[in-house]
């Protein structure tokens, strides 16, 4: 199914953001928010993993039902997940889509990767694994 | 030791009134800070001394290592980034624009990624803003529009709005009104007296619409816009006709949505128009606790807010060019230098797969999402916890942290200082 993602701030967000390859960290960033009526839809239970598919990837994150969002859109707290997907294109302002992304979301049996898991992905070396 | 009246470098509130408890030079308490200040108060995972990466693994080296490896990689470098410097004092920044200047590479701040479109705007159109401490004690409405500060920044409400007392509001409770414009109902919404909920990218449609019903052309909206009734937008347009004073605070859900500078552009000049009625204002929700300090001081010292290019000698401000993700997506720079922000926790993977193809050298205290791509990274000081330095509150009023702890880390500004002054020797 096609959703609209968006991204931004939670205090679990905020209050792990100087601990970024904490545990707590990376649940909550890969934490896909999303309506009730969509996650029956796809078959999904709370925690059960899912697929988001972008134009420039794909990244696996745990569904949470929530009360915020509506159906179509799901929001997934700002960070290294979401942004594993989302282009760099600026549109001649700087500024990226942070907020206007559409994803594939679809139930996976696979497990999110770590902070470190994802930044290796992309050719970095993990510090204090 | 209780140290009163400590500034929490967290967002940019910047609250002023926050008491640490210190025993053993350890923060064991903190009171009136949000839960975000206080466990950036209180966090100790910092790292130990700088570290370089050597092949697959990472050694310790000293600080005289590091900052001769920094400043060398940075002049041989022909394309340099210089990123970050929100998560810093201006002290700092200053040492950093004549960095930038001196090796002719490129300085950008996080605000080309959170409020840089809201700067855009402004430069076409103005500011019509105020310090927090007016809407305070003044405003009888606050629109939050695109924010969500009971997340993001917590202390909001109780300071300055729905749970603050002001001066001229005889019961600032009850005589305030607060109305919250979002696409999700958010906990801010929960609290609001009138929640008007949009559909994803339709902010600039509404802002229009209440640009025209104010003008008197109520007839020319349709049954709804991007989601909202007219009779709701009739009511919030009289709601802010109404009021005495009014104050429009928007986060990056107008910055980072389809139109962007666009929507911030159409926000002024609703609030240009609500002028001609009533008194009405509008700011920017700014996140990191010093990113308004980094737009100040590359302003006095370059003319540019974010984004400048010194490769032509001069300072060249071009954003979609001259800023970060589009330098670091086009393969552009040859070098980095990370300070006070976390790029690869907060960039796109494209911008990331170059952080892996360059040196990068990090000044922050915390291991972090960066971290991966580093060549070098050296901890400093926490400006506010252990380092003292000037920071602007998001109203633009600076304010001078201080320090709750005497640590052995040296400063972002001396660190960057004596960087520079190698740098000097070998120009």
């Amino acid at each position: 199914m096609t959703f609209l993602m968006i991204t931004g701030r939670t205090v679990n967000q905020g209050v792990t953001v100087e601990k970024k390859t904490s545990a707590a960290y990376a649940e909550e960033t890969s934490t896909c928010f999303m309506h009730e009526f969509d996650m029956l839809e796809l078959g999904l239970a709370d925690l059960d993993t899912v697929m988001l598919t972008g134009v420039c990837g794909t990244v696996v994150m745990r569904a949470v039902a929530s009360g915020e969002v509506e159906m179509g859109t799901v929001f997934v707290p700002y960070g290294p997940y979401a942004n594993h997907i989302i282009a760099a294109d600026t549109h001649s302002t700087g500024m990226p889509d942070f907020k206007s992304h559409e994803v594939e979301i679809e139930p996976t049996d696979e497990e999110p990767k770590s902070v470190h898991g994802l930044m290796e992905d992309l050719g970095g070396l993990a510090y204090d694994r | 030791m209780i140290v009163k009246d400590a500034v929490c470098p967290f967002c940019g509130c910047l609250c002023d009134d926050i008491e640490v408890e210190v025993e053993g030079n350890r923060v064991v308490a903190v009171a009136n800070a949000c839960e975000l200040g206080t466990t950036k108060f209180m966090c100790e995972e910092r790292l130990k001394g700088p570290i370089l990466r050597d092949g697959d693994g990472w050694k310790e080296i000293t600080y005289d290592e590091a900052i001769r490896y920094a400043a060398d990689t940075l002049l041989s470098a022909e394309r340099p980034l210089l990123y970050g410097w929100s998560g810093t004092h201006g002290e700092a920044q200053c040492v950093g624009v004549h960095m930038a200047e001196l090796i002719r590479g490129v300085i950008d701040n996080t605000s080309s990624v959170c409020h840089g479109p809201s700067i855009l705007a402004i430069q076409e159109v103005g500011h019509p803003g105020c310090t927090l401490g007016v809407v305070k004690n003044r405003a009888d409405l606050v629109i939050y529009w695109g924010s969500n500060p009971i997340d993001a920044h917590p202390r909001h409400l109780s300071r300055y709005t729905r749970y603050a007392d002001g001066f001229f509001l005889e019961n600032a409770f009850r005589d305030r009104k607060v109305i919250v414009v979002d696409i999700r109902r958010t906990q801010t919404a929960n609290i609001a007296d009138e929640f008007v909920q949009i559909k994803p990218g339709g902010d600039y449609a509404v802002l229009s619409a209440l640009r025209a019903i104010v003008q008197g052309k109520t007839e020319t909206i349709p049954r709804t816009v991007a989601g909202v009734t007219r009779e709701q937008l009739v009511r919030v347009a009289n709601l802010c006709k109404g009021a005495k004073f009014g104050a429009v605070y928007f986060g990056v859900g107008l910055t980072m949505t389809r139109g962007k500078y666009k929507n911030i552009r159409n926000a002024i000049e609703l609030v240009s128009e609500l002028s001609r009625h009533t008194k009405f204002t509008i700011s920017a929700m700014r996140g990191h606790y010093n990113v308004y300090g980094s737009n100040e001081v590359n302003t006095w010292m370059t003319g540019y807010p974010f984004g400048i290019d010194f490769s032509r000698g001069i300072a060249f401000y071009n954003p979609g060019e001259t800023t970060a993700v589009d330098i670091l997506a086009r393969k552009e720079c040859d070098a980095a230098l990370i300070v006070g922000s976390d790029p690869a926790a907060h960039f796109p993977r494209r911008c990331l797969e170059h952080l892996a193809d360059i040196p990068v050298i990090q000044i922050d205290p915390y291991p972090n999402a960066t971290t991966a791509f580093c060549n070098v990274q050296i901890p400093v000081a926490v400006t506010g916890i252990d380092a003292v330095g000037t920071a602007y509150r998001m109203d633009g009023v600076p304010i001078r942290t201080r320090r709750v702890l005497s640590t052995d880390y040296p400063s972002d500004e001396e660190v960057l200082l004596r960087m520079y002054t190698l740098m000097q020797g070998a120009r």
